[in-house]
Order: C-alpha cells, then structure tokens, then sequence
C-alpha cells in the first residue's frame, strides 16, 4: 500500500479535469437543453489553440493556459451559433442539436487532421518541471498545478454564476428555462454565454491534461467520454453531483489502473456507472425531469 | 356489358316507387368494370394486403378509365431494388464493387437500427458495438475452433442477443439522452477492449483468417459479385424484417409509446417496457446475425468497427434519409458509403463534406432528405395561408373569422367578386361624370357613367333609394325601399326637389357617396 498518496493523488487530478469537462457538459444540458457531443472536438482545438500559442506568442505557463482557454471559448461559440441559434425553437429540438453537435465534432476534428496533420503536438510543461515533497511523498508539479489551477477556476466559476448578474441568469436559465425567458432573460444571448463558459473550462481542461497526454485531432474523444460518463453519473444538470461523480470516477481510475492495469479502466467505470444509473436513474444529484419542465 | 338500374341496391322504403332524378335515363348503361373496382387489386397471397394501393376513376372529362395510385413508393422500390440487384453489372471495377458489398452490409445495419432508432424512438448508439461485438466473436469462433461459415451466422445472432439482454436492461429504465451517452460509452468500452485485448488480436489490429462463404478459387470480379449478390440479400432480408416488425403490431405499439408519452401508453392499455425489450432483443439478433455475416465477408474483424468515426458514419447515413423510414436507410447509406469509399483519393474532404451534409440535413429539414416533400408543402400551404390573410383588407370582403360562420360558400365568393367591382367603380367617379348625369339623368351616356348607373341598378331592394312623388311635377322627395312585404319605405332626408330630374339626380348622389364610402 506504499503507492496510496500516488492513487489518492492521480484520482484528485483525474478527477480535477474530469470535472471541468463534466460541469461543462451538465450546464449545457441543463441550461440550452441540449447534449453537446462537441466538447470533445472543443477540447482538441484548444490543445491546438494553446499549442499555437505556444508556438507564436510565447511559451510561458499563463500565456499557453490563457491560449487554450481562449480557443475553447471561441469554439464554444462557434458550436452555440452553429447548433443552438438555428435550432432552438425549432420541433424535435433535442434528437437535432445533438445529431449537429455530433456533426460539428466530425467536421472539426478532419478540419484539425487536415490543418495540423495527424502527428501529435507536445505541449510545453506550463508549471515547471520540479517536485514538490510532503514528508516522504514526492508530488509532481504538473499534477499538482492542474489540481490547483482547476479548482482555482471551478471556484471562481462558481463565484462568477453565484454573485454576478450574467450568472444568476444563467441559473435561473438552468432551473426553469420557460420561465427564464418570461422573466426577459434573453435566451440567445446567455446560450452565448454558457457556451463560452464552458469552452473555456473544457479549454482548460485540455491544457492540463496535455500535461500528460499529447495534442492530436483525435484527442477529444476520449476526455469526450469520459466527461459524459461523470456528467450521467452526476446527473445532468448538478454540478455538485459532477463533482462527487468526478471524484469517484477519478478514484475508480487510479486504482483500477495502479492494481489491476490500464486496460480495465473503462470497464471499471462503467461498472461503476451502470450501478449509479440502476441505483438513481437520473445520476447523484440529477433533477427528475418533471422538476425541469 | 349489362343494363342495369342506377338506383337498384340503394335502401328505400319498402312499396315506394324508386325515385328517379329528373332528366337521367331510367336504365343507364353499366359497362362490365363499373363500380368502385375499375381495376382488378393484386393481393399478396394468404393475406388480404394489396400489393399496390390504387384507385380507379373516371376522367370526368372524356369519362376514361383511369387508374391512380395512391402510394407509389412500391413502385420506387420495386424499380429501386432491381436497379441495385443489376447494378454490379455495369462496372468492372474492383473499389466500386466491394464498396456496394459495404453498401448493402451498411443498409442492413441501418435498417435494423432504424427499429429501434425510429419505430421506438430509444436513442441507441449500441449498434456498432453489437455488430462489432457479434464479428469478434464469431471470428475468434471461426479461427480458434474452425467453425464454417455458415455457422456464423447463427453464432453471431446468439452473441448479438446475449448482448441484447446487457443493453436492453438499462433501456427500460433510464431516460433516452442518459440511454444515448451510456450506449455511446459502451462502443468506446469495446473498442479500448479489443484494442488492448491479446485474445483478440491486439498485436495484428483485428483478427483476420474466419472462414469465408466467397469461393476463392473465382475470379475477382466474380468473387466481388458474389459478395455483393450475399451482401444484397442481407440487407433484402433487413429489409423484410424492418416492414415485420415496423409495419405490424409490434411497430405500432413501439409507434404509440415514443419518448416523454410512456404515461399515455400505458393509459391506453399497451405495456411499452415488453414492446421495448422485445424490439431490442429482435435487433440485437439481427445486428448479431449481420456481425456473423461481416466477419464471413470480410474473413475477419477490426477495431474501427467500434470507432466513433464509424458510429459518426452510421449516423450520418441514417440522419441524410431521414429518421423512421425504411427508404431513408437506404437511401442515405447509398450517399454516404459513395462519398466514403468511391470518392477515396478526395482524402479528409470526403469526411467534412459527409459532415456538412449531415449538418446541413439536420439544420434544414425536420425529417431528413424524405421529409423535404411534407416540409415543403407545409411551407407553401403557410405562405399561402399568409398571402390570404393579406389580400383580406375589410370593406364589405369576408375576413376569415366570418366565413366559418357562413354556410353559403357562394356569398364568401360573391362578396369578394363585388368588393372588387367597387374597388374598380370607385376609379370612375369624377367631376365629369356626376355634372353629366346632373345635366341628363336619362337617356344615353358615358361609358363611366353607365357602368356606375348599373351597377346601382343591381343592388340589392333592401335599403335602395327611391323617388316619391309627393305631388307630382311639383314636389318630389326620396325615400329608402325596405326590402320587406308589407313594411312600407321610411323617408332619408326632408329635403324636396322641384322636378322628376333634380330627384333622380340626388339618388345618384346618395349612391354615389354610399359608394365612395364602403
């Protein structure tokens, strides 16, 4: 049991950027109504975003971080003017967003492979390469940076949807969406917002995990999955139920890949999904359905 | 041809003449096809369904036959499908042919998933995980244990349901987007699995080497038809499947129970959850069956069956013909496997152009490329309805309100045509014309003048202005008629007039100012 503090550690950071994907994706659901199958395609291009960045403006740690935040905001953007704008008051609503949002993340992820090339991009290390000890246990600095970074942003996220005017519709759009635009909340304008948001969290979250991982077109699709995974698990629409699910979806990880091996990860959560979803069809903390409408 | 009368079979009090309409021949000629049934109707033997759903009628014009069909997508089909069965026939090439075998296999996975996708509305995107699942393991079966290739296919349908039964069970209780998110989870489970598993070929990128019903000792354009000639039954047998299981009992019920109207299914006595399961179990046994049959065909089974491209391609197809419809399976399948595999030396392109359609087709229409024809008659029938609305100024014309209370459709017709006849009778009034009827109301005058002076003359009696002569050649006065036996007229005005001309010459007035008024 020597490598607990390692699990324990690896869990936290998984979980950190699980959860920046996870919140994202549950705030669309429940705000906009509708399954973004494009955060995947958004996290790659900002790994690109912050790899260019990187490349031409300057390599330091805040500059590659505000790079990849930037894209993701962009493609947020992007994917609201695309699919939410055009559709949104349209019949059968949900079943066409998604299907667009799925075509957007075919589209996107060939424009990468045809703009960038299918050779992957390293990024540069944005917190240093030194270590951090406590006691006899050695934290390395990436992890500890995304560990910090993201809960410095979820928080301030969470700060800015709490006191600021843009955020309080934004939750009003999120508990009651009729009733947000009754009270002349703009549905349009704060979808713009919400996409942005989230872009941008999910371009954070890609830069951390770049840390570890390398930048190609095809890279959204794993965090892509994983992110759905801790957002049902969560229950669409909580983001406190995201963040216990990402949690527990991060220790899952880590264990199962430290004792049993990395190929077991995905059937371990899964195992683990599928016992929350049978337990709480609706996830953790997901609202019933009935409560929404 | 027989003499026969008309009115023979119509009920009739017992003993009472036959009525007869005035001016019609008591025996009328009655060739030998007259009825209902001008034409004879094919069955489908043992059933009573008809093969084409017709219907005979006589041109009024010259009084020919005629025969009409109702729903010609029989006939589509039919030409559709003996194209499809010549087609390979036409080329020699080797990327175009086994490309139509990937056609044919593709449309069949499509229509199985359009069961569950369409006629249940369940968001699963399980599909290319059971087919996937169904190919690995009988090819692991045909390698490992040298099963031929005709047991395949049963193999892979007992595979396909065993994996039925593990995706069936979360359908029924979670809600359609958790369902979509969770199936899409799976496929990417299956590929991390097979990609990583030693057992199924992580090494080589698939298993390869599972026996194969293409004879190898043919040609190669042979073989390649031969592949396409299975590859067509397939999905001929998909086909038939898909109008079992949709156009029947169990496609209703599905029909009747869609996403978010569970509770009124239920209230209406159909017991959705067992429909539900049955359909899944149904398509996972045929997505099975149709994984046996890839991995004969192909003699093997690789990793990008599961890949979220793949999936994305799927949807794609489905997506392009149209949500709920057979022939929007096919059709969109057609489009896409020829932009993905004949269309190959256009490299990424062909993928971005597949996207833009699918992105297009889903911005555009509601229901896919079949949906366009109901779409765009809905759209005219709209601006139609908005162009009425705007021709229908007031002013004497019916506004839509009042003519659903009207149940004489001609005074809708007849207050249209005479608000345009005043429309146009208000452009000839002028100076010129009233100070010539005022120099001579009678006799004959300007074409102006006459067509105003008729068309007074037309009006209706109720309120017409008239001329009493209170004494004669002395005093004259005018009054309104009204226009009911018996109630005499009331007088307009208290204004007298020295002579018959000064009179006539007010009325005109009155009727004109009326007029310019309405």
């Amino acid at each position: 049991m020597a490598d607990l503090p390692f699990v324990a550690l690896s869990a936290i950071t998984l979980a950190a950027i699980y959860g920046l994907l996870a919140i994202g994706i549950s705030i669309i659901w429940s705000s906009l109504g509708m399954i973004n199958m494009a955060h995947g395609f958004t996290f790659a291009l900002s790994g690109y975003g912050a790899w260019l960045a990187a490349q031409y403006l300057s390599d330091a740690g805040p500059m590659v971080l505000a790079g990849g935040i930037v894209a993701g905001a962009l493609s947020g953007v992007l994917i609201c003017a695309v699919s939410f704008l055009p559709l949104h008051d349209k019949p059968n609503f949900v079943v066409r967003s998604m299907i667009a949002t799925l075509a957007i993340s075919l589209i996107g992820s060939q424009c990468l492979l045809w703009a960038f090339g299918p050779r992957v991009k390293a990024l540069p290390k944005v917190f240093g390469e030194g270590t951090v000890e406590f006691g006899e246990v050695v934290f390395t600095a990436d992890k500890v940076g995304a560990i910090a970074t993201s809960a410095v942003v979820l928080l301030l996220t969470l700060f800015w949807m709490t006191r600021s005017r843009r955020g309080l519709e934004i939750r009003a759009m999120m508990q009651n969406p009729e009733g947000a635009a009754l009270v002349g909340i703009g549905v349009r304008k704060t979808a713009l917002w919400v996409m942005a948001v989230t872009g941008g969290l999910a371009g954070l979250a890609a830069v951390l995990l770049s840390q570890t991982f390398f930048v190609s077109p095809g890279s959204g699709l794993q965090p892509l999955v994983k992110g759905l995974i801790v957002a049902l698990c969560g229950g669409l629409g909580s983001i406190r139920g995201a963040l216990i699910a990402a949690l527990l979806i991060g220790i899952t990880e880590a264990a199962t890949a430290t004792y049993l091996g990395g190929q077991y990860v995905l059937m371990t959560q899964f195992g683990l999904i599928i016992a929350v979803l049978l337990a709480r069809p609706r996830g953790i903390g997901g609202l019933l359905d009935e409560t929404r409408e | 041809m027989t003499w026969r009368n008309p009115q023979i079979g119509k009920a009739r009090p017992p003993g009472s003449r036959p009525f007869q309409s005035i001016g019609r021949r008591r025996w009328w000629p009655h060739p030998g096809w007259e009825g209902r049934r001008l034409f004879p109707r094919w069955r489908y033997p043992l059933t009573r369904r008809n093969v084409l759903w017709t219907e005979g009628e006589y041109n009024p014009k010259n009084l020919a036959r005629e025969i009409r069909v109702i729903d010609k997508r029989p006939l589509v089909w039919a030409v559709g499908l003996v194209l499809l069965a010549v087609a390979p026939f036409a080329t020699e090439d080797g990327t175009i042919l086994s490309a139509a075998s990937v056609f044919a296999i593709y449309a069949a996975i499509n229509l199985v998933w359009m069961l569950v996708i369409g006629t249940a509305g369940i968001m699963s995107l399980a599909t290319m995980a059971v087919v996937g699942a169904a190919a690995y393991g009988t090819a692991y079966l045909s390698i490992t244990y040298e099963w031929p290739w005709w047991s395949l296919l049963p193999a892979g349908a007992v595979i396909g349901l065993l994996f039925g039964i593990v995706i069936a069970i979360p359908a029924i209780r979670l809600e359609g987007f958790y369902y979509a998110l969770l199936t899409l989870g799976l496929a990417e489970l299956c590929r991390v699995y097979v990609i990583q598993s030693r057992l199924f070929g992580s090494a080589t990128g698939g298993l390869y080497g599972a026996d194969t019903h293409i004879p190898d000792d043919w040609s190669d354009t042979g073989q390649l038809r031969f592949a396409y000639y299975c590859a067509f039954a397939l999905m001929l047998a998909a086909l038939g499947l898909y109008r079992a299981v949709n156009g029947q009992r169990l496609g209703r019920l599905l029909r009747a129970a869609p996403e978010k109207n569970e509770a009124f299914a239920e209230a209406i006595g159909i017991d959705y959850r067992r429909a539900r399961i049955q359909v899944f179990l149904i398509s996972s046994a045929a997505l099975g069956l149709i994984g046996g049959f890839y991995a004969a065909h192909f003699k093997g089974a690789s990793p990008s069956l599961f890949s979220m491209d793949q999936l994305l391609l799927m949807l794609a197809m489905i997506v392009i013909g149209g949500l709920g419809r057979a022939e929007g399976a096919v059709v969109g399948t057609l489009v896409v496997v020829v932009i993905d595999k004949v269309l190959v030396d256009w490299g990424p392109v062909r993928l971005i152009l597949i996207g833009a359609i699918m992105l297009a087709s889903v911005l555009f229409t509601r229901a896919g490329l079949f949906g366009i024809k109901t779409q765009f008659r809905a759209w005219r029938e709209k601006k139609k309805s908005e162009r009425r609305a705007k021709r229908q100024e007031k002013g004497g014309e019916v506004v839509p309100e009042e003519a659903t209370e009207i149940a004489d459709k001609q005074e809708i017709y007849r207050r249209r045509f005479d608000k345009q006849i005043r429309d146009y009778l208000k452009t000839l009034v002028t100076d010129e014309v009233v100070e010539e009827h005022r120099a001579k109301p009678l006799g004959q005058h300007s074409e102006a003048l006459d067509r105003l002076l008729n068309y007074f003359r037309r009006g209706p009696m109720a309120d017409k202005y008239a001329v009493y002569a209170e004494r004669p050649f002395e005093s004259y006065r005018i009054v309104a008629l009204s226009g009911q036996r018996g109630v005499p007229p009331r007088l307009v005005n208290d204004r007298t007039y020295p002579s018959l001309e000064e009179a006539y010459h007010a009325v005109f007035l009155l009727r004109v100012n009326d007029l310019m008024e309405s």
